[in-house]
């Protein structure tokens, strides 16, 4: 028999300030912020008359990809003024997403609920501020609240539904989403490595072999979370999207 | 604390569990009657500072992409979309220009080639006449040197007739003169001659 230790769950979630007030997650925040702003800045001096290189290209890319994938497929060319907005919100999430695999920070600042968190409600925000200021206070409640074609009778049980729906769920679901999913694979990460090294430094030397099994786990899990991510990122984005989308033409 | 536990059976594993501090009832540590520990604070809940610095960093994050750099690449971007729609309507264009020219130099060729047909067309007939005319003109300087080579030839036999009949004239009038031994009638002789001659001639 052999019993590993798995540490206690906030001490592989929190962290211990290295500034006051600014720990791991905080710094993850900054630095996906500095890279992305560096990232768009090279490619805002690199000369775009030629064809794009380098920091231009991803940039270009990214741009494309929530132009083409998120808002054209959801909000229409009327949605491409939100470029900005959904272009930043994906990038921010994917730069803090991919710290969990990355060696020394081995931690996603959206594995804690700060940043999920705050990121959906100012989502919140800004669909429902988008939907009143397109369609009147009165206006987009009703349409939210109200949905067209559906029998008066019904809407003693539908209005509750929609309101907790769109106005209370939405929030919630948006920010556990992330925040779970990279909860879920940080755990994963940090059980797999714990197991393959208490499985390597087993006094019962018939366990050594062993370790490998879970070190390839970890591996696969560890390409795997790239794929999460950038997925999540993605979801995320493309909800946004999809709400802001249904606040600003209720009719689509 | 959380401890995993494996269980071994003949040097292979049976079972892992994870148990908490309470769990591990039969673990010594519980035997000794040690107290839970505090697991700390909700791992859910978030803290005010990370919320503070996440927001913030996409706050500072978004309005330095809105104002200055989405707008840049994406300027750079529609200018270089812009020069590529460009070339390519320039490119259209001068392929139009290309066709037109190929059809015009079409048009002009079938004009050249009708011309030209015309125009050996032309040349043949005038050839065909000049060749027939120059045929005439050989023919008839062919006739005319026969003529002429007719009439030449029918000179020369009448002055070797009369050479001859002279000549058969001179012997007779000798040969008749030592036959009968007096001089013989010169006209008898010739007209005897002459006569002779045709009926030969005739013959």
């Amino acid at each position: 028999m052999i019993a590993l230790e798995f540490p206690p769950i906030n001490a592989i979630l929190r962290w211990q300030d290295v500034a006051p007030s600014f720990n791991k997650i905080a710094i993850i925040a900054v630095l996906a912020t500095i890279i992305g702003c560096t990232i768009f800045a090279m490619a805002a001096r690199a000369d775009a008359r030629k064809a794009p290189r380098g920091a231009r290209n991803l940039a270009e890319t990214s741009v494309e990809f929530i132009e083409n994938g998120v808002i054209m497929q959801t909000m229409g060319r009327d949605g491409l003024g939100w470029t900005p907005f959904l272009l930043t919100l994906f990038l921010f999430i994917y730069l803090c997403n991919v710290p969990g695999i990355i060696p020394f920070f081995q931690m996603p600042a959206t594995a804690r609920m700060a940043i999920p968190g705050a990121l959906a409600l100012m989502v919140w925000v800004v669909y429902n501020g988008a939907g009143i200021k397109h369609q009147g206070f009165g206006g987009y409640f009703k349409s939210v609240l109200f949905p067209p074609g559906v029998p008066k009778a019904l809407y003693v049980l539908v209005t509750p539904i929609e309101f907790i729906s769109a106005i209370i769920v939405r929030p919630f679901s948006l920010a556990v989403r992330l925040f779970a999913n990279m909860l879920a694979g940080h755990i994963l990460l940090v059980t797999f490595a714990l197991l393959s090294e208490s499985l390597f430094q087993a006094k019962d030397k018939i366990l050594i072999p062993f370790g490998v099994l879970p070190m390839f786990m970890l591996i696969f899990l560890t390409g795997f979370e790239v794929l999460v991510a950038f997925l999540q990122a993605y979801i995320f984005t493309i909800l946004t999207a999809v709400y802001i989308g249904g606040a600003v033409h209720p009719e689509h | 604390m959380a401890t995993a536990v494996v269980t071994l059976s003949g040097g292979s594993v049976v079972s892992v569990r994870l148990a908490s501090e309470k769990g591990v009832a039969a673990a010594p540590r519980a035997e000794e009657g040690a107290e839970p520990k505090d697991m700390g604070p909700n791992p859910i809940s978030p803290e005010l500072k990370e919320l503070a610095w996440g927001f913030g960093s996409f706050l500072v994050f978004l309005v330095i992409m809105r104002l200055f750099l989405v707008p840049k690449v994406r300027k750079g971007m529609a200018e270089r979309y812009d020069g590529i729609r460009a070339d390519l309507e320039g490119a259209d264009a001068a392929k139009a220009d290309a066709r037109a020219e190929v059809a015009k130099y079409e048009a002009a060729l079938v004009e050249v080639r009708a011309e030209v047909a015309k125009r050996v067309d032309a040349a043949r007939v005038t050839l065909d006449s000049e060749r027939g005319e120059a045929i005439a003109a050989a023919n008839r300087r062919i006739a005319a040197k026969k003529a002429e080579a007719e009439a030449a030839a029918v000179a020369e036999r009448a002055a070797a007739r009369d050479q001859i009949s002279a000549a058969v004239t001179s012997v007779t009038a000798t040969a008749t003169s030592i036959a009968v031994g007096k001089q013989a009638d010169n006209s008898v002789v010739t007209q005897a001659v002459a006569q002779a001659m045709q009926s030969t001639g005739a013959r």
